[in-house]
């Protein structure tokens, strides 16, 4: 690309939204889906887990809520969300730890395994997508952000 | 370069009803015709057929001398600029602008070069995030115009597209339009069923009646020379006055009433001694002196001129004097008639114009 195209392309991001961050943010929440309704099946009539699970819901709604919050905002290159979104992304990871990790290591008396071997892979599999997700949306979002950021200011010196 | 020619033009629509006679034009490149007519004339027909939307029944269609008549409407490189908008309201105006191209598949950064420069055009390049119920009826038109110039189309065509808008934003975008057609200097077809913009954008002016075309000229050969008495009467604001009269040697004789003629005027209509003609006058052609007498009923001031509508002998008069007058009811003023249209009773057309052109 020379740099004509550059430059046009950069003239391009003032009048178009930043959709492939915004996407990634809603495939995010898509499988954080996934996991919160698979851990629902989870049949423990353990009073630890059930306040975990309910623990769990709640900040699934917080979740939910800020990245698409995040999707919003970074899909008009507001930087602040690509921050955000990195902290939902490490927060995904941490999730993995917290809930499922704890269950599949813990066996219960009158129903075995709180969390079975397939059960527990696929919902690793969820949180860790959804966490790429988060961190690709931050990472592409947050540097278009700033590119934008930079070639406005350049454009209003020149104005100026 | 883009050259348009309709040769005997007809359309019959499915139910029998023909909408168009025998229309015939040659359109120039780069120039602006307005079709201009009453409601119901078949103008939005014509438009139609030239844009593709609707088969044309009888005729041919050329552009750039190609016979264009049974090409579809997606290949015949028009772009029509409907009544309604038609704008997508999900989109910024920028996307739509950039929409036609998009589906083409054009590379982005084509796109983003030629909505630009649309854009700078229109004066819109400040409203480009914007979405159109942000922006004004106006601004919308121009957002509507902007996705034909991206395509950079062969001809542009207009239907009524200044009706959705006030009286006074649809003067400021008349002016847009006629500056538009200076910058891109396209070929532009135009509709509309107001002689007033007819007068004011067109090069040449098409007038219509009933599917047939009842002159082609520009703006003051329809105003100064009128082929007949229907495009007298609709062209011009307020319209020409008529009155029956007899031609009587130096004089047309009225009902109660004379009007004296020059030498010219007696050439024109000396093969019609005896004969009842139809006399036509425009409002604005009637000077204050003289020896006709307009018994006046009501006097409307306009600012610089003065709208007095009266009686002459017993026809219905209306004049339009210079100046600020304060006439009332049974006043009489006396006048003369500065130009004269002359027109045959059974054919309608206008007496002595084929000698003058
Ligand atoms: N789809 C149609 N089918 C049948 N008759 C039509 C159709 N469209 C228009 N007409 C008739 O054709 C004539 C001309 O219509 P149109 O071209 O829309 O007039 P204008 O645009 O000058 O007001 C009218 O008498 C109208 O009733
Ligand atoms: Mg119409």
């Amino acid at each position: 690309m020379n740099q004509e195209e550059l430059l046009i392309k950069k003239d391009r991001m003032r009048f178009i939204k930043n959709k492939l961050p915004a996407n990634l943010a809603l495939l995010a929440i898509l499988f954080d889906v996934f996991y919160f309704v698979s851990i629902y099946q989870s049949d423990v009539r353990d009073y630890y887990y059930t306040i975990m699970i309910g623990a769990s819901i709640l900040y699934n709604l917080v979740f939910m809520l800020a990245c698409f919050l995040s999707s919003e905002g970074i899909k008009n290159y507001k930087l602040g969300y690509a921050w955000l979104l990195a902290g939902l992304g490490i927060g995904q990871i941490v999730r993995i730890f917290v809930l499922p990790a704890q269950a599949h290591a813990t066996e219960l008396k009158k129903v075995g395994r709180v969390m079975a071997d397939g059960q527990y892979t696929f919902v690793v599999v969820c949180l860790v997508v959804s966490a790429v997700c988060c961190l690709a949306a931050a990472l592409i979002g947050g540097y278009r952000s700033v590119v934008l950021k930079q070639y406005q200011a350049t454009l209003e010196t020149k104005s100026a | 370069m883009a050259q348009l020619r309709l040769e005997h033009v007809d359309k019959i629509y499915d139910n029998k009803v023909q909408a168009v006679f025998d229309f015939n034009l040659d359109v120039k490149d780069g120039e602006l015709i307005v079709l201009v007519g009453p409601s119901g004339c078949g103008k939005s027909t014509t438009l139609r057929m030239i844009a593709g939307l609707e088969d044309i029944s009888r005729g041919h269609l050329f552009l750039d001398g190609k016979d264009i008549t049974q090409t579809p409407a997606k290949d015949r490189d028009m772009a029509m600029v409907f009544q309604n908008y038609a704008l997508y309201g999900h989109m910024t105006v920028y996307e739509n602008m950039a929409f036609s191209l998009t589906l083409r598949k054009e590379d982005p950064n084509v796109i983003h070069k030629k909505v630009l420069a649309a854009a700078e055009i229109l004066d819109l390049t400040s409203q480009l995030n914007k979405k159109p119920s942000q922006l004004s009826g106006g601004q919308r038109q121009r957002v509507a115009m902007g996705r034909s110039i991206v395509r950079n189309p062969k001809v542009f065509l207009f239907d009524e597209p200044l009706s959705n808008l006030d009286a006074k934003l649809r003067g400021a975008t008349r002016r847009e339009i006629l500056l538009l057609h200076k910058r891109l200097g396209a070929t532009m077809l135009y509709v509309t069923h107001d002689q007033t913009e007819a007068l004011t954008l067109a090069d040449r002016i098409v007038c219509m009646s009933m599917g047939h075309v009842q002159q082609v000229g520009t703006p003051l050969e329809l105003y100064d020379s009128p082929a007949n008495l229907f495009v007298a009467s609709f062209i011009g604001l307020p319209p020409m006055n008529f009155f029956d009269v007899t031609v009587k040697g130096d004089k047309l004789e009225g009902k109660d009433f004379q009007v004296p003629l020059t030498a010219e005027e007696q050439k024109t209509l000396s093969s019609y001694q005896g004969k009842e003609i139809t006399l036509g006058v425009r409002p604005e052609n009637i000077v204050e002196g003289g020896s006709l007498q307009i018994k006046v009923f009501s006097n409307e001031n306009l600012g610089m001129n003065t709208l007095v509508h009266g009686h002459l002998g017993s026809a219905r008069i209306t004049a339009k004097l210079r100046g600020w007058k304060n006439y009332k009811e049974h006043d009489v003023v006396n006048v003369s008639f500065d130009r004269k249209h002359f027109f045959d009773k059974e054919t309608t057309n206008a007496i002595g114009r084929e000698q003058k052109q």
